[in-house]
């Protein structure tokens, strides 16, 4: 095959070679270390950073919401839905503990942003204790954030959104509501909120104003120019399960309730306990909500192993040797059976970065070398080779022998 | 508390496919104290996967190339039977469909050099046979590429064995192209690939070009069981066993030079770890204006070297789990290729906009991996592959609803083109950006191409310049800014030339103590 004549083609790769040294030859000599894109995406997901707790508020007689300002000035972009991981070392233990946003995203860009979680203890429990006894305003804590896929994603959900939530699970809506009341995101929000008593609400003020920030502006406050346009709206429906003085919706999110509140098409978000999960979600179903339309938070295990399916009930307080590899350093370590293994290390101090605590997320993605595990299959994130080659979800799996681990080295 | 030894004779930087396959080919050539340090908590970088509700989506991986048919097999291929890491691959049952609005072009083309010549024949009568005879041209340089790269050899040994490499070594695709004088028609039908390598066929040259076209229509291309993830794991689960020690989030800062030579690493932890070899999977932009320390041990040659070469692309990716079949939602193609143009010029000036992007590739996974989904539904995925220039100043309170638009902006282009309605049946959806890929890999600028191939910087010339590219003694690259360049196959092959680099060195020193 002849090209150009036979001397220009047989000469092709010194002619590219001499092409490509020049280019080396008239190159600048400076070195140019910038990065944008990479330094987009760390001030997007910067990793670990500390933050002062400015404000602590009552949310209802058994919470509080802890404000938080970042140390270095700045609060990552994040959505209504996700959450911040903490980072806490609680007397011998080491570990770490998610809770979701409750302040709105807004809040996060203003020019002294600031992150709130509201934190409920209606009985005495490892982590909320902490919060509640020992952090003060003027606490620094680290954490990380954002996480999570419990957003509204336009590309794909409805802009009739109905939040299900359940106790301590309105945090995600407060969130949202505050950033739809504040005119930032065009969306109809109806949350029905299932609480046992009126006093046990979470976060009532705040949704109280928010729902009449959000009707005021869609009436036009303020700017009459822009009334009832680019606004979404926000009403909340409260739900009492055991509250004779209360004279509104009363039982349980049912079916019913469901579809008295509910535009067309609308998209659910689900934050609660499993309990009210499977409640909801066979009500959906009843009512042919697309799977699509669905979208739930993370699900915590069952601080119970017991109330996971498939939990073998001799395993109880059973205790076994696990010997946790990490590079060349083993450390043998105990470990209930009816606990997941991220708490023994936890108990141990052996730092293991759970997020979601739910098996979803894989953050604490971690291989077994030797022993039987159990995997709680509620929320089993794993990948399906994982699965073939024996990794794991610290946050979910429990020993049901003596085992040996590898986890990464934090 | 120690988690690493003291010293390692290789230390690798990032446990992608080609920090993987380094290990691998180090492995059997019995260099096996090997430490690799990934700053992710999952192997193989872009080859990967993640969960969303219980369905594994694939993160990257398209077409797999290089692996070949159990009876032919091709150069990845042979070196994963060797390694001993078994696949289940899949293969993808078209080569492309192709579909340009303008000219109203829709055809598609399966592997096989005379089957698609045949395909090309049956639209555009009497054109096969000169279809075939370029296809064929292209699969002898092919061959001579595979043999070149790593048996090296005279320039007149070259003319004698190789004539047609050394003939069109010098030249463009579009200008080896020209020779055959193919109606526009089939130049745009044999065009689409020019993406998978990320440069205007103008400046591409052919050599990289017939590479790619005779790799994938003889080949054909496959994919993972269990996604792209599978091959990662199981390059792992290899090393591992022949011994290497690898470690998940441990992000490298440093590589500590002395006296122009590499002494160690240090990660992000803190962990200072000695070693005689450092492979480097992050890219020379980085190594050299951040990562060297002390930064006065960086020549100026290596400065003047990454400051010539220019980055290739970056994806932007929509991935996606439909509600529905394949059937039901009407897709009946694993890969499309689509545009209002093939010209590739144009194309390139388009990617260097933040959209909306005009040449896109869709993959329908389903249909290559029927066991991708749960029942009813599908995983889909349109990709486009953008410059990162539009990017470099995204501000930070604009990133997610820039993400939406330009996801927005393909999935629009995707309806109209194809004349699917998907927007109403999303039950999942992710958007990958150039700076994605900077949070999981590390990539310079989020570019996953590394350079590009431009006629002025030929896997030729840098093949030729091996010697000139070599800065820091024990200091080796692995990744997509390696000579083979871009792809999940040149990954690997990248990796085994930084193996056999190593390899050399320490013979010839060895050598020179005896």
């Amino acid at each position: 095959m002849i090209v150009k004549g036979f001397l220009k083609d047989v000469g092709g790769a010194s002619r590219v070679t001499n092409a490509r040294r020049e280019t080396y030859a008239t190159a600048s000599p400076l070195p140019d270390p910038k990065d944008p894109i990479r330094a987009l995406a760390d001030a997007l997901h910067p990793g670990k950073q500390e933050f002062k707790v400015t404000k602590i508020t009552d949310a209802s007689p058994t919470s509080k919401t802890f404000r938080l300002e970042p140390l270095n000035g700045h609060v990552p972009v994040f959505q209504s839905g996700q959450y911040i991981n903490f980072y806490l070392e609680i007397g011998t233990s080491k570990l770490t503990r998610a809770y979701s946003l409750a302040s709105a995203p807004f809040e996060a860009r203003l020019p002294q942003p600031f992150v709130e979680i509201t934190i409920r203890r209606n009985v005495s429990y490892f982590v909320p204790d902490y919060f509640f006894d020992q952090v003060k305003e003027g606490t620094v804590l680290t954490a990380a954030m954002p996480f999570g896929n419990f957003y509204y994603e336009p590309l794909r959900d409805s802009k009739n959104i109905v939040a299900l939530a359940g106790g301590s699970g309105i945090t995600p809506f407060v969130s949202l509501a505050k950033e739809i009341a504040a005119g930032k995101l065009d969306v109809n929000l109806t949350i029905l909120y299932g609480s046992v008593n009126h006093k046990d609400i979470v976060c009532g003020e705040q949704l109280a104003e928010a729902e009449k920030a959000a009707a005021s502006l869609a009436a036009g406050g303020g700017s009459s120019a822009s009334a009832g346009s680019g606004y979404g709206s926000v009403r909340v429906i409260h739900v009492m399960s055991d509250d004779p003085e209360w004279d509104g919706e009363k039982g349980f999110v049912t079916k019913e309730l469901i579809e008295k509140y509910s535009a067309p098409d609308s998209t659910y978000m689900f934050c609660g306990p499993w309990p009210m999960y499977n409640f909801v979600t066979k009500a959906l179903k009843e009512l042919n909500v697309p799977a699509r339309r669905f979208r739930h938070d993370v699900m915590q295990q069952p601080s119970k192993a017991t109330n996971i399916p498939g939990f073998p009930e001799d395993q109880v307080g059973k205790v076994y040797k696990l010997t946790v590899v990490r590079g060349i350093q083993e450390d043998v370590v105990d470990a209930r059976a009816d606990e997941p293994v991220a708490v023994a290390l936890e108990r141990s101090a052996i730092a293991i970065d759970t997020h979601c605590r739910g098996g979803e997320c894989g953050f604490c993605r971690s291989k077994l070398l030797a022993g039987d595990l159990f995997i709680s299959p509620l929320g089993d994130g794993r990948r399906a080779e994982d699965k073939e080659q024996d990794y794991f979800h610290a946050c979910s799996a429990y020993p049901m022998s003596d085992c040996k681990v590898k986890i990464p080295i934090m | 508390m120690a988690f690493y030894k003291d010293h390692y004779e290789v230390v690798i930087i990032g446990g992608a496919l080609a920090g993987l396959s380094c290990a691998l080919q180090l492995q059997a050539k019995g260099i096996r104290d090997i430490l690799i340090l990934e700053k992710h908590n999952l192997p193989g970088g872009l080859a990967t996967s993640y969960v969303r509700d219980g369905i594994e989506i694939e993160a990257t991986l398209h077409e797999m190339m290089s692996i070949g048919t159990k009876e032919d097999r091709l150069k990845v291929g042979v070196f994963f039977d060797e390694m001993g890491v078994d696949i289940d691959w899949l293969r993808v049952p078209e080569a492309y469909r192709f579909v340009e609005t303008s000219k109203g072009i829709d055809i598609t083309l399966h592997s096989g050099f005379e089957t698609m010549s045949k395909e090309i024949d049956a639209q555009y009568p009497g054109w096969g046979p000169k279809v075939l005879e370029f296809m064929n041209l292209c699969n002898t340089v092919y061959n001579s590429m595979n043999i070149l790269s790593v048996t090296p050899m005279s320039k007149v040994q070259m003319l004698m064995k190789h004539p047609e490499f050394v003939k069109t070594a010098g030249y463009t695709a579009t200008e080896v192209m020209e020779t055959y004088h193919f109606p526009q028609d089939i130049v745009d039908i044999l065009s689409p690939y020019w993406i998978y390598v990320g440069n205007p066929l103008k400046t591409l040259p052919f050599t990289i070009y017939a590479f790619l076209m005779a790799d994938y229509f003889r080949g054909g291309s496959y994919v993972c069981k269990n996604l792209s993830h599978e091959m990662s794991m199981k390059l792992q689960q290899k090393a591992e066993e022949n011994g290497a020690q690898m470690e998940y989030c441990q992000e490298v800062d440093k590589i500590l030079v002395k006296n122009g030579k590499v002494t160690g690493v240090r990660t992000r932890r803190g962990d200072e770890i000695h070693c005689d070899y450092v492979v480097s999977g992050a890219y020379p932009n980085k190594v050299y204006t951040q990562m060297i320390e002390p930064l006065s041990e960086v020549p100026e040659g290596a400065i003047k070297s990454v400051n010539a070469r220019k980055l290739s692309v970056c994806p932007v990716s929509v991935m996606m789990v439909l509600e529905g079949t394949p059937e039901e939602i009407g897709i009946k193609d694993y890969n499309i290729f689509s545009g209002t143009t093939m010209d590739t010029e144009e194309i390139w000036e388009n990617y260097q906009t933040q959209g909306p992007y005009d040449y896109l590739t869709s993959i329908c996974l389903n249909l290559a991996n029927p066991g991708c989904c749960p029942e009813g539904y599908t995983q889909f995925s349109i990709t486009a592959l953008p410059l990162a220039e539009p990017f470099l100043n995204v501000k930070e309170e604009d990133y997610l609803s820039l993400k939406r638009k330009l996801a927005s902006d393909m999935i629009d282009h995707y309806e109209k083109v194809s004349g699917i309605k998907i927007r109403d049946r999303i039950a999942e959806i992710e958007v990958s950006t150039p700076m994605t890929i900077a949070h999981y890999v590390g990539a310079w600028k989020g570019s996953i191409y590394g350079y590009r191939h431009h006629i002025n910087d030929h896997a030729v010339a840098r093949l030729q310049m091996k010697e000139e590219d070599h800065f820091i003694d024990g200091l080796e690259f692995a990744g997509a800014f390696s000579i083979s360049g871009n792809g999940m196959g040149p990954a690997v092959t990248n990796g085994r030339a930084a193996a056999k680099a190593i390899f050399e060195d320490k013979e010839k020193k060895e050598a020179a103590v005896k």
